[in-house]
This record gives C-alpha cells, structure tokens and sequence, in this order.
C-alpha cells in the first residue's frame, strides 16, 4: 500500500476537491494507494510514496519528495488515473 | 450538504467584470454581505493569487475562489458567480474562467461533505447549463436542491 499526500497551499479548497477526486479514481480502479490531505506544512516529515498537488506546485515539490504527481484539471478522473497509473508503473 | 451552504443571496449571474481581480471582489460581495465573511478575506484570495499563482482555476472555466480559514471567515459557505464575458485568470489549462464558485470554509473538515457534492456538480455538466439558462437565482437553487 502506497501512501499518498494530497495537498495545496492553503489545504482547504481545491486540495480537498482534489483528494475527492483522487480517491473516487482510487477506488474504480483498485489501485494500491492510500491517499491523507493536508497542506504545505504537512510536507515536513512526511514519509509517504507520493504527493499529489496541483500542475504549477509540481515542480516546486517535486526535488523534495519521492514521487509528485501534478494534476491540471483536477474534475477531470482520466488525467488522474493516467498519472496515479504512471506513479504505479515506475514503482514495478 | 450543499444545498445548506449555498443560498440565493450569494448567488450572482452575469457580472460585468474588468479583470480577475474584479471578478473575485463581484463574486465574494455577498458573502460579506450576508455576515460570512470579512472584507479582508477577499483581498486575502486575491493575495493568495498574486503570491501562487492561478491554482483556484481548477477546472476548465471553474474557479474556487477561496482563503485561509484564518483571514476572514465568518461562517462556512459557498457563492456562486457567473459572468457576462469570461477573464483570464493566468492559468493556461483552464482559462478563462467564466464561473465563480466562492468558498468560506470554517475547518477543513466541516465542508467535506459539501464538496464531495460541489464535486460531483462540477463534473456533471448540466450545472453549466442550467447557470447559463437561469433568469434568477432561485433557478439555480433549485437544481441543487434536485
């Protein structure tokens, strides 16, 4: 079981809508994720698999965790189930 | 549930506005006006903006205007704001943005349920028609209550 960030700036409005979706996607596609929310502050010590945040957060993210998905459309569940998909993939 | 944070009071359709920021102050005024907000906390998203960048544009046309729970808010609720000739936001995946969904949320988790709701209203397109068609608000409220 992977675990997995989901956050934004403020972690109040679009991180939750983002975890929603991302858990909806988790769930259709039984994927090995578990997914927790929180906010920027929530990166320090984090010692989860992967984070996910939205696009223009991704590379500010990215050389301080594991693995950082970045999603653009986050209503849109086949951007995340290709990238959740791509996360999976680089783990086999 | 949803329909509990959002009343016809808040909700605005086809607001003249000159620029994003604009386009935020118009959307957020009634939630100050019906004592859910600060005033501050409209300059708190629009700094919150300026300093992140476009990342409350979520999805294409939709934006979620919000803050910090600390900046300003009164009481949790969501204002709905449509307007007359979309802006542009800066954020190039989902530019311009002609729907305004403002949030005021208390605690991080008070408002889950509502957005697990306001979720699925963004995702099934008929809440776009319906803001588009609606004479008044009421119309809206309506469809949220169906």
């Amino acid at each position: 079981m992977y675990k997995a960030l989901v956050c934004c700036r403020a972690g109040m409005g679009s991180s939750m809508l983002l975890k929603i979706k991302v858990d909806q996607v988790i769930k259709e596609n039984t994927m090995d994720i578990k997914t927790e929310h929180g906010n920027l502050d929530s990166l320090i010590g984090f010692d989860g698999d992967l984070v996910v945040t939205m696009d223009d957060l991704k590379d500010e993210l990215a050389p301080k965790v594991p693995y950082a998905v970045g999603i653009r459309n986050i209503m849109d569940k086949a951007e995340i189930k290709v990238k959740l998909n791509q996360f999976l993939d680089s783990k086999k | 549930m949803l329909i509990d944070l959002v009343e016809e009071r808040l909700i605005r359709l086809n607001i003249e506005a000159r620029d994003w920021k604009d386009a935020i102050k118009q959307a957020a005024q009634p939630l100050v006006d019906a004592n859910k907000i600060e005033p501050r906390y409209i300059q708190a998203i629009i700094d919150n903006v300026l300093k992140s960048g476009p990342y409350i544009v979520i999805t294409p046309h939709v934006a979620l205007p919000h803050a910090h729970p600390d900046l300003g808010v009164i009481e949790t609720s969501i204002g709905i704001a449509t307007l007359k000739e979309p802006v542009v936001f800066g954020n190039e995946d989902n530019d311009p943005v002609k729907y305004l969904f403002c949030l005021s949320a208390k605690e991080s988790n008070q408002h889950l349920e509502a957005l697990v709701e306001l979720a699925n209203f963004l995702e099934d397109k008929r809440i776009y028609t319906v803001l588009d068609n609606a004479v008044d608000a009421k119309e809206v409220i309506d469809f949220i209550k169906k």
